[in-house]
């Protein structure tokens, strides 16, 4: 990153006595009001705006426009530079997982085959060093997602910084993740803890049983519980939401037939679907399309699968977008959640219309996960999730200068640039050993 | 081939007829024209040609000539480079990467297998050569292949001739196996980094006496012709050609510690470490990394997969080159190597390396880690015609391969994939529908 943003961070530092690179952990940032002046606005739902500022007033952009003046607010210079809204990685194990080989900083998978329960929020770990150095590249907001069984959770649609796991929270339950036995589940790069959980394979037919009983159980529940016929049961109480449609089963499928699985289920039980991994879904986008089922692609930095062609991955993002389908990029792990907008790179070179990209990189998943009057877009009335940048954000070229989350501006003192600037002003060795 | 579909075999049986089948190894003559040209060398030229002839460049500039007759390639709005090079890569191995029953197994070679689509995949992104590494079970693994790669060629027809021979090292939780679920009685010595350290001074000590045995009894034979020699112990002759340089020591690493162990243990027995991979931690030791002379192969950005990837950073790149060591950036893996280009603009996005100093790391610098530079790396008249033709700056977000050039010869042409592709799935690939 460049030197501009570290002088700002230093200089804010010394204002509010906030932590400096010497801080143990990266700090979310301090509430005030900013005015970011003069910068090309790029909304994010296809208009650029240039010459716009925008105000920052409470967490949220308070207005938008050519001239605005604001005495009491903190004056951030974006003249020559381009604002954007907040990046959005919408399938991670952020907070639930630090260091992927320690077996107990890797809690994404709890025991048992049927868990709709289970929180991602209430077990997110605000001072994961993930999520520090993941916001200073302009990805503000993460979907978290536990995974294992055949119904892993509730994700969790958070931003990248903040005080608490209530702080973070966008979405408390984004969606509810469900694997469907036999295949799908988990995603590149997403696993559970070692040895347990992870997507079912074993037994299929019986397991798919399992499920269906369960989806059984959980409608008759919600209709005897609509009907005031039934005490509250916490473990299918949390598959009301679904049955009424205010969150989606984010299904793990890939290729065809697991895809029209996925669709088929969802129609069966009367819930919403979206489909997560999605290799395979160009083959079927005029169907997805025609139904309107959302897909979450699993990394797209990815081989192509044996008999695929060898751009096969890369060339699907352009294919759906053509078709009408709506899609969202992830990297699906977390530790390189940064990268999504190089995900979206290789989407752009084959194919895909940079407008589209940077809609899957924000609109299309506040869509997706139900958050769009929150994030996903910069217009009035939104959170202030947004960074300032030399130039397209996709452009492995361009700086990323500045980044607000609730409207907070995020000092740069995460765990990487601290041990940056701690080796960058390593002295020579003077004693020879 | 028995992981690939009817079709895909089909389209690469094409692609090899079309491809390969009539030229053998021949070089070819080709010419590029009107692009914007990458040398490495001597800067960026636009609106610039470049000719290849018999396998080597021949004109590279704005005014350079274009013979007639020969095949040309329109470059407007096109950026060429050279083709990418990869320093760290295991895929088109056959049968194992690793020997893994002993900690020290210098005398074995990796085997290649030549007809991995991995290679065809990485030559889509502009890759023409690379380092295919032992893997890391071993203090000290096996020697490696350096390759171009020439797609549908017999295998030792892709060898790089002139490459050096290389031999791996490992440190740290791979070759102590920090992560196997063995109990300790069934596990293998060294089980610690200082096991690790222990195992390279007992293996040099070794090599040492061994050396001047042989030493001693060439000296003896030149008078006295019913001189003994020493019983001959392969192991002990591979590390003795690392004690003469004679083959060049590539260490995977990832702690500061255990890099200035190597360091020191090298110093030692007065042999270099050629270039430290992965190195993650580089960036700690930067100086000492320049002061012994070793070079660094490193990943863009890769952390917090195991604890000792946890002080791992993007600006390692930065950090190194601005100490003088030369890096590049590697993919261990058979989907990074299809796009080296977008690692390599890691360095640009952390640490604001400059955009020439970023793509030096996947074209001159693994040039010199493979000692090949002298052949391939920058665009310059004399060198090898290895080139891959972009359809916009690498780093920019339009960046796709169109063509990749070796010896003068185009072993991927996308349009004629997609063509190829088109007819032969007959709608069973993009482009296709249902």
């Amino acid at each position: 990153m460049i030197r501009s943003r570290r002088n700002i961070a230093a200089a804010l530092a010394t204002v509010l006595l906030l932590p400096t690179v010497a801080a143990a952990q990266a700090s979310p940032g301090a509430d005030a009001a900013y005015l970011i002046r003069g910068g090309t606005v790029v909304t994010g739902t296809g208009e650029r705006l240039p010459n716009t500022s925008i105000l920052v007033r409470n967490g949220r952009i308070a207005q938008l426009g050519p001239n605005i003046t604001a005495n009491d607010a903190k004056v951030i210079e974006a003249k020559d530079k381009f604002v954007y809204p907040g990046m959005i990685d919408s399938y991670t194990g952020i907070g639930l997982q630090e260091i992927g080989g320690v077996q107990t900083m890797t809690m994404r998978s709890e025991m048992g085959q049927f868990n709709p329960h289970l929180r991602a929020l209430v077990a997110l770990n605000v001072e994961s060093e993930i999520l520090g150095v993941t916001r200073m590249n302009g990805v503000t907001d993460v979907l978290t997602a536990p995974t294992g069984g055949s119904i892993s959770g509730q994700a969790a649609l958070i931003n990248t910084a903040g005080w608490t796991w209530e702080d973070l929270a966008v979405k408390r339950a984004a969606g509810i993740i469900i694997n469907l036995p036999g295949g799908g589940g988990g995603g590149r790069g997403g696993g559970g803890g070692r040895g347990r959980g992870g997507a079912p394979t074993a037994n299929a037919a019986q397991l798919a049983a399992e499920l269906d009983n369960f989806m059984k159980a959980s409608q008759d529940y919600n209709t005897r519980r609509d009907a005031g016929l039934a005490k509250v049961d916490l473990l299918y109480e949390s598959m009301r939401p679904l049955f009424k449609k205010e969150v989606p089963a984010i299904i793990g499928a890939n290729g065809e037939q697991q895809i029209r699985d996925a669709v088929a289920f969802g129609e069966k039980w009367g819930i919403r679907v979206v489909l997560q991994g999605g290799s395979g879904a160009w083959r079927v986008r005029q169907m997805l399309a025609q139904k309107n089922i959302p897909v979450i692609l699993s990394s797209i930095q990815s081989a192509p699968s044996g008999n695929g062609a060898y751009d096969e991955v890369y060339s699907q993002p352009g294919l759906l977008a053509e078709a009408g389908v709506k899609f969202a990029f992830s990297t699906g792990n977390g530790s390189n959640a940064r990268h999504v907008p190089f995900h979206a790179a290789l989407a752009v070179a084959y194919g895909l219309a940079p407008d589209a990209a940077l809609k899957a990189l924000t609109i299309w998943p506040a869509e997706i996960f139900g958050a769009d009057k929150d994030i996903g877009s910069i217009a009035q009335g939104k959170l202030a999730n947004l960074f300032i940048a030399t130039g397209d954000p996709l452009d492995l070229r361009s700086q990323i200068t500045e980044v607000l989350i609730k409207g907070r501006l995020v000092p740069d003192d995460d765990r990487h640039n601290r041990l940056y600037l701690k080796y960058k002003a390593r002295p020579l060795p003077t004693v020879t050993p | 081939m028995s992981l690939l579909t009817r079709h895909t075999r089909a389209v690469l049986g094409a692609l090899g007829a079309l491809l390969g089948g009539s030229a053998a190894l021949a070089a070819q003559d080709i010419a590029i024209r009107n692009a914007t040209i990458i040398t490495i060398a001597n800067g960026d030229i636009t609106d610039a040609n470049i000719v290849v002839r018999n396998g080597k460049i021949t004109a590279v500039g704005r005014n350079a000539a274009i013979p007639a007759g020969i095949r040309v390639i329109d470059g407007t709005g096109k950026f060429v480079m050279p083709g990418i090079i990869d320093a760290h890569s295991h895929a088109a191995l056959e049968n194992g990467i690793n020997e893994g029953s002993e900690s020290v197994t210098p005398e074995v070679q990796v085997q290649l297998k030549n007809d991995d689509p991995v290679i065809y995949r990485a030559l889509a992104g502009g890759v023409t050569a690379a380092n295919l590494l032992h893997g890391s079970a071993n203090t000290i693994g096996g020697q490696s292949r350096v390759i171009k790669m020439r797609w549908g060629m017999p295998a030792d027809s892709m060898y790089f001739k002139g490459a050096f021979r290389i031999v791996k090292f490992a440190l740290g939780e791979n070759v102590t196996r920090a992560s196997s679920d063995a109990p300790a009685e069934d596990r293998r010595f060294p089980m610690t980094r200082m096991g690790v350290d222990f195992t390279l001074r007992y293996w040099f000590t070794k090599a040492k006496e061994y050396d001047k045995e042989w030493t001693d009894y060439r000296a003896a034979a030149k008078t006295n012709p019913n001189a003994i020699p020493p019983r001959r112990d392969l192991r002990l002759e591979a590390l003795t050609e690392i004690l003469h340089g004679d083959l060049k020591v590539h260490a995977h690493s990832y702690r500061a510690d255990e890099i200035l162990m190597l360091i020191r243990a090298a110093d030692e027995f007065g042999f270099k470490i050629h270039t430290f991979q992965h190195v993650l931690e580089g960036y700690k030791v930067a100086d000492e990394i320049a002061k012994h002379g070793a070079m660094a192969s490193t990943f863009a950005d890769m952390w917090a997969y195991k604890v000792e990837a946890w002080d791992a950073i993007p600006y390692n790149m930065a950090l190194m080159t601005e100490r003088g060591v030369v890096v590049s950036v590697n993919s261990d893996s058979d989907e990074r190597i299809r796009r080296l280009y977008q690692e390599a603009g890691i360095g640009v996005r952390y640490g604001n390396m400059p955009v020439n100093e970023a793509l030096k790391m996947i074209t001159l610098n693994p040039a010199k880690q493979l000692g090949v530079d002298k052949m391939v790396g920058t665009l310059e008249v004399g060198k090898d015609g290895d080139i891959a033709v972009f359809s916009a700056h690498p780093f920019a977000p339009q960046a796709m391969v169109e063509y990749t050039i070796i010896d003068g010869k185009v072993y991927f042409d996308r349009n004629q994939a997609v063509t190829l592709r088109k007819t032969a799935a007959q709608g069973a690939g993009p482009g296709g529908d249902r």
